[in-house]
């Protein structure tokens, strides 16, 4: 756990230069305008920070900083059906019709307590779609935080290459 | 003209022709080059070499655009390919796309290939064990398909010897019904596997949980050195290619191997349409190959032909080489050509949990699993459906965590993963199917693939003996587990199609009556005697062993005795 820690100041100290997989890197609007999905550009400021009201940066790095935004755009235009599609862009729609209706303003206007609670209005919503929506969408940032780089490096150790395997060792607390 | 002929004949002529580069190709092109053979070795797909044409190999998991997904225009352009289980993001470059390669489906089959230099062998879950005296006696005894014309006496020398130089991972546990090989060092049992071993060992005398026995290399000997071939390092990745070649491919060893000699020639891009049979001197000449870029036919001569084309493409092979003397297709006088095609069955799976170890788990990652060796009707019949099963059998503690909450409450969760408090253990049954005339390939010249040649048409299916076993496993599995204290026991008959086990066998088996079978006990053909299949498709019943290890020890012996046989003149 002390190995954990030391790594995860390290990566604090140097702090902005989490460095993006390319396929994030080369995302732009041209390649995705290839697929049915149509986004705004603030639409996308959005989805970043609904991503970064799921999983928020802390003393290490959300999941805006680390680019889940772009995964999931990445994700629902080439993995995944029409019907997920449309819910997916109606649910961006609906995220800021509620935090008008409950603040008065746009979602990103929000203040991130606000914005939660948005969320979290969502994730128990009775209309299926929007209740849809933030399980598309929370599923898929969740994905996209655990298998970045960052965390895959830092905070939830991947092996690549373990080279061992042993059978029954004591769970190390 | 007529020397330009010659010379033409000449430049394509070789000593052995190999038609198949995947696992048994390779076998074949290994031996018989090292018997200084020259040998052409035809591949249908696209060249792969050992570690630079494994694009996705040193990828780690956030390179991924899709993170291992498959897209969804590939999925819905694949329904089959996008079926198996070990077709995702990182390996989808080593599968065969369903629209590229039709077939034709009387009944639902999902036909699973790999078209590259190396096949399936890059693809496969590289569990290998031998078959023992019951399984070569299986089929006299129960009255099905025909005897089998070796025992496992005649394999076992070549079981060896293949073992030894692929390098097989596993434990010597002195079973007669899995006998022991050339084993490199065993992956260990974890604590539950270890405990269910106990309990299973404790509560019958003839049932057995072991160690898998697998072609990784554990504890790699100067022989594996020499392929340029180095210890496994327990990625668990091994679709993608392994840079190591820490598990046997043709890739990473017969192949390269066979090139040192200088002897191998191989050609990919070779789509072979049939083997040339020349009526005057009563044997096989050569094959006829349509180069899949130009689609241009050409031909190679060679005095031996060994076919490794895989099992249902080997058949088709044989089934496309007509002539006067074989109208039905090469070697097919008794008409059985095709037939008694059969495969393993992989419909079952048995879950459960147990509350014990809860203090410990794993460390470090195993290609492996314990195993389960037949125990039904081994010695003789004792349930109301015919043969038996084996299963792979796994434990696991595993971490979760918990995903209920949103902003900061949800980051700490995913950053605390806690163990569950249980471990879960898993098996999967992996039948004996009894091959039968009514489970069948046969072409269908009505529909022709984009080379011209006849598609194949598979008819293939369960039947009440698979349902029987299956009925069996459930009853059985679930008692074993009982007994070890095991919880919440759940099974599940996923009721998938045949092919997605990728061990369909059969088709041109080998018996010792010509009126009954194509090969001899020696993998020729009865009647046309200097062409050889030493795949899936020479197998006469599939017992429940993995088959690929004794594809390879059949494919050694084969060629041993060609090669005899040629020095002796008789070929």
């Amino acid at each position: 756990m002390q190995r954990r820690s030391a790594i995860k100041n390290l990566a604090l100290t140097i702090g902005g230069t989490i460095v993006l997989p390319t396929w994030a890197n080369a995302w732009s609007k041209e390649t995705l305008q290839n697929h049915s999905l149509s986004i705004t550009s603030s639409q996308e400021t959005l989805l970043a920070e609904i991503v970064a009201t799921i999983i928020p940066k802390t003393d290490t790095p959300g999941a805006k900083e680390l680019g889940a935004d772009k995964f999931i755009l990445r994700m629902i235009a080439d993995c995944y059906d029409k019907k997920s599609q449309d819910i997916f862009a109606k649910g961006l729609i609906s995220v800021d019709e509620l935090a008008k209706k409950e603040n008065g303003k746009t979602f990103v206007e929000n203040d991130s307590k606000q914005r939660l609670e948005v969320l979290k209005k969502m994730s128990t919503s009775q209309n299926s779609d929007e209740k849809g929506f933030l399980h598309l969408v929370k599923g898929l940032t969740i994905d996209g935080y655990l298998v970045s780089e960052y965390v895959m490096t830092n905070l939830r150790i991947y092996e690549m290459v373990p080279g061992r395997y042993h059978g029954c060792v004591p769970i190390k607390k | 003209m007529s020397n330009i002929n010659i010379d033409a004949i000449k430049n394509q002529t070789y000593d052995a022709i190999v038609i198949g580069s995947g696992i048994s190709g390779g076998w074949a092109a290994k031996e018989l080059t090292g018997k200084g053979l020259r040998t052409l070795v035809l591949e249908r797909g696209r060249e792969v070499k050992h570690v630079v044409d494994y694009p996705t190999t040193l990828m780690q998991p956030w390179e991924f655009e899709h993170h291992n997904r498959i897209k969804k225009e590939v999925k819905d352009a694949n329904p089959i390919v996008s079926k198996c289980y070990a077709f995702y993001e990182g390996t989808e470059q080593f599968f065969v796309k369903d629209a590229e390669h039709p077939y034709v489906q009387e009944k639902p089959f999902d036909w699973i290939r790999g078209y590259q230099t190396g096949g399936k062998s890059l693809l496969w879950a590289r569990q290998t064990q031998r078959w023992s005296e019951y399984d070569f006696q299986g089929p006299a005894r129960d009255g099905f398909a025909v005897d089998w014309p070796i025992r496992y006496a005649d394999l076992a020398p070549w079981y060896s010897y293949v073992e030894k130089f692929a390098g097989i991972s596993g434990n010597k546990d002195n079973l007669a019904s899995l006998p022991d090989g050339e084993f490199l060092a065993p992956h260990e049992l974890n604590c539950v596997e270890k405990y269910f071993k106990e309990q299973v060992a404790k509560n019958y005398k003839d049932r057995h949980i072991i160690t898998g026995r697998c072609a990784h290399l554990t504890s790699p000997k100067q022989v594996h050195y020499d392929q340029g071939r180095a210890q496994c390092q327990s990625r668990t990745i091994c679709e993608r290619g392994c840079p190591y070649g820490g598990y046997f491919s043709s890739n990473s060893s017969t192949l390269p191997w066979a090139a040192k000699t200088g002897k191998l020639t191989l050609r990919p891009h070779s789509v072979v349409h049939s083997i040339i049979y020349d009526e005057k001197k009563g044997k096989a000449t050569g094959v006829r190959v349509i180069d899949a870029n130009t689609k241009q036919m050409m031909e190679f001569y060679a005095r031996i032909i060994f076919v490794n084309a895989a099992a249902l493409n080997s058949n088709l092979v044989l089934l496309n080489s007509t002539s006067h003397r074989f109208p039905n297709g090469l070697g097919n006088d008794s008409g059985v050509l095709g037939k008694y095609v059969a495969f393993h069955n992989y419909t079952a799976t048995i879950d459960a949990e147990y509350e014990g170890f809860l203090g410990s788990t794993t460390d470090g990652r195993k290609p492996n699993s314990a195993y389960i060796p037949r125990f039904r009707n081994v010695e003789k019949q004792e349930t109301d459906f015919l043969r038996g099963y084996a299963a792979g059998f796994s434990a696991g503690h595993y971490q979760h965590d918990d995903r209920s909450g949103l902003g900061e409450d949800l980051k700490k969760a995913l950053l605390k993963p806690e163990y569950n408090n249980v471990w879960n253990v898993g098996s999967h049954m992996m039948g004996e199917t009894i091959p039968k005339e009514s489970n069948y390939v046969a072409l269908d010249s009505s529909k022709l693939d984009p080379w011209g040649i006849p598609q194949l048409k598979i008819s293939v299916d369960y039947d009440d003996n698979d349902r029987k076993m299956v009925k069996d496993f459930f009853e059985q599995l679930t008692e074993m587990y009982t007994k070890a204290g095991f919880k919440n026991i759940r099974t599940n008959d996923s009721h998938r199609t045949p092919g997605l086990d990728i061990h369909e066998m059969g088709g041109a088996r080998m018996g010792k009556d010509p009126k009954t079978s194509i090969l001899n006990k020696w993998n020729a053909i009865h009647s046309c005697k200097n062409v050889f299949v030493t795949d899936g498709a020479a197998m006469t019943s599939t017992s429940t062993q993995n088959p690929s290890l004794t594809y390879m020890a059949m494919t050694a012996r084969s060629a041993d005795y060609a090669v005899k046989e040629m020095r002796k003149g008789n070929l």
